[in-house]
């Protein structure tokens, strides 16, 4: 059973007096625990079908089931509960919290709205959240602007996974990291995949990465789908026009010696 | 080789918060004319400060000690090799010190023969303490100090922040060119034109009247190297130029910076957290850590038997299309 299916997915905008469709009958599913990675050019739609996916737009058409249910016919207290279960992290965590919070308010938050734990509980239970990411429980009363760019990352993915969600969509969310600390966000990303199962839609830009982490992949172009498969594959040998063009735009290191 | 410029000792320290945080520490570095060097580095190495250093766009609270000195001939990065630094027509030499002229022009001297002697590749900053050279003030000629603009492009990350958002693309263009060649409007217009062609961009009449928005992120960096290069600079310094671009446009990009580079005998210095995308287009490497050279070399020496482990770390934390799959080995763990 597919976890996320999202069928003839099509979102257009007017610019200027012209229709333009930023996402053009797309469809893909996602299954529990894979991770399925959007890769392709600037404008090509990808942000504009995680956006769909977690409903912070509305699409022209198509369908999308998540877990079973008809997402879009989704409201009110039922929309919330099952939001619950989809989570995010975008590329700049700065920006996706209040830059005057701490990080124990951070996740306090998603814990008190969800109800998932009591006042007296919750400090426990941040603490352990925050060492399941590879932080410290001394971080909790430090603000985010002061921790850096990678500790915060760390924190956006733990409050993504307060709520125990099925499916996390990751919109360049390793992209602005020092490369230092990119492997070890990915590697965190990875263990909490084979821990608790949990489904990634992956949009980036790099395909080295993606290649690194995503079992699947689809090629945008132009809001459409110009290529999908196994990661792996159709990055070793892409068939698309565009996928031909990304691969040989991606900057080589060539290691040679000893 | 001939040095285009000479940096010594150079240490440059912010006030943050009431805090002083040193962005760099005692960086010593030869710029050879005509070469393709990149700086890399992470967050906080030091290597855009050193970027803002080298065009005169630190700040002025930011507190800097050490030298730049330039041999701006007048042939420029052109010279010959048989051309030395001491004989060449003009030197210009930038003091950086907190006085309010920092720019000043010194005499022959000791100091080029100092210059000569000192290894270009392979120099590593050792002195992180002390060393700070004080330098006579002498009346400047301006003639021969590098002028941001005329002497050195500089491109940014962002072409939408480094653009006039009301001014069309062809002025912000020939602004350049009539500020820094005496040209008149239409000449400088004409310039302008032929500068948009060099950078590819596709219908040239309506671009010279277009402004920023109504272009791509691709299109508008085209036009900020355009202006960058519209006085026919010595030195054409990108800072994170293609970082927030597509990896196709930033192909292009890299691509165009290497063609206008090798066409105009430009010096290029390539700002960049991204080892491979240096790789692919400079001739030499600078790694810096924490506002310290931590390692220059030849890309091959760099890339292929890098000496320091830091320099080995950022080589190994690279994700290329040819690395081993993080899922392939979290498999195998499984």
């Amino acid at each position: 059973m597919n976890l996320l299916a999202v069928s003839n997915l099509t979102k257009r905008y007017r610019r200027g007096g012209k229709t333009i469709a930023a996402v053009d009958d797309v469809s893909f599913h996602i299954d529990p625990g894979e991770t399925l990675a959007l890769a392709g050019p600037s404008g090509s739609g990808k942000s504009t079908i995680a956006r769909l996916v977690l409903r912070l737009i509305e699409p022209d058409d198509g369908r999308i089931e998540f877990e079973s249910d008809d997402f879009l016919a989704l409201s009110g207290a039922a929309l919330r509960a099952r939001r619950a279960r989809l989570q995010m992290v975008f590329q700049d965590p700065l920006a996706a919290f209040n830059p005057r919070a701490t990080v124990a308010r951070v996740l306090d938050d998603p814990l008190r709205i969800h109800g998932i734990a009591s006042r007296a509980e919750r400090p426990r239970r941040i603490a352990a959240l925050l060492e399941r990411v590879g932080l410290t429980a001394n971080l909790a009363p430090r603000a985010i602007h002061e921790i850096s760019g990678g500790q915060r990352q760390r924190v956006a993915i733990a409050r993504a996974i307060v709520t125990k969600p099925s499916l996390i969509v990751l919109d360049e969310a390793v992209s602005a990291l020092d490369v230092s600390v990119r492997g070890e966000i990915l590697e965190l990303l990875l263990d909490l995949q084979r821990q608790e199962k949990i489904a990634y839609l992956f949009i980036s830009h790099d395909l080295g990465v993606i290649r690194s982490v995503a079992h699947r992949v689809i090629l945008l172009d132009a809001g459409r789908i110009a290529e999908n498969g196994d990661a792996q594959t159709v990055i070793g040998a892409p068939q698309s026009a565009i996928g031909k063009a990304l691969v040989a735009a991606a900057p080589r290191l060539n290691r040679a010696g000893p | 080789m001939t040095t285009l410029a000479s940096i010594r000792d150079l240490t440059v320290t912010y006030r943050r918060d009431g805090n002083e945080v040193t962005a760099l520490k005692g960086v010593s570095l030869d710029i050879a004319a005509g070469e393709r060097l990149a700086i890399i580095g992470e967050s906080g190495s030091g290597k855009s400060t050193l970027a803002l250093a080298i065009a005169g766009l630190l700040p002025a609270s930011a507190k800097v000690g050490g030298r730049i000195d330039w041999f701006l001939s007048s042939s420029g990065a052109k010279a010959p090799p048989s051309v030395l630094p001491d004989i060449s027509p003009a030197r210009g030499e930038i003091t950086l010190s907190p006085l309010p002229s920092p720019i000043t022009n010194v005499a022959e001297g000791e100091r080029s023969a100092k210059l000569l002697i000192s290894p270009l590749a392979g120099e590593m900053s050792g002195r992180t303490e002390g060393g700070v050279t004080e330098c006579q003030p002498f009346k400047s000629e301006l003639n021969k100090i590098p002028r941001l603009g005329r002497d050195i492009g500089f491109v940014f990350q962002d072409p939408s922040a480094s653009l006039d958002p009301v001014m069309t693309i062809g002025k912000q263009i020939a602004e350049v060119a009539r500020t820094h060649l005496s040209l008149t409007w239409s000449q400088s217009y004409a310039r302008a034109k032929s500068l948009l062609e060099r950078v590819r961009l596709p219908d040239l009449d309506s671009a010279l009247r277009a402004f920023p928005h109504q272009l791509s992120g691709g299109q508008k960096q085209r036009v900020a190297i355009a202006a960058a290069i519209a006085a026919g600079p010595k030195l054409l310094i990108a800072d994170e130029a293609t970082s927030a671009l597509d990896t196709i446009v930033q192909a292009e990009i890299v691509a165009l910076i290497r063609r206008l580079v090798t066409e105009d005998g430009m010096t290029l210095l390539f700002i960049s957290h991204d080892i491979a995308l240096a790789a692919e287009l400079a001739e030499r490497i600078a790694v810096f850590r924490h506002g310290q050279l931590v390692e220059l070399g030849m890309r091959a020496q760099i890339v292929g038997a890098p000496a320091q482990p830091y320099t080995r770390a950022l080589l190994d934390a690279h994700i290329g299309l040819d690395t081993r799959p993080l899922l392939n080995r979290a498999r195998l763990h499984a």
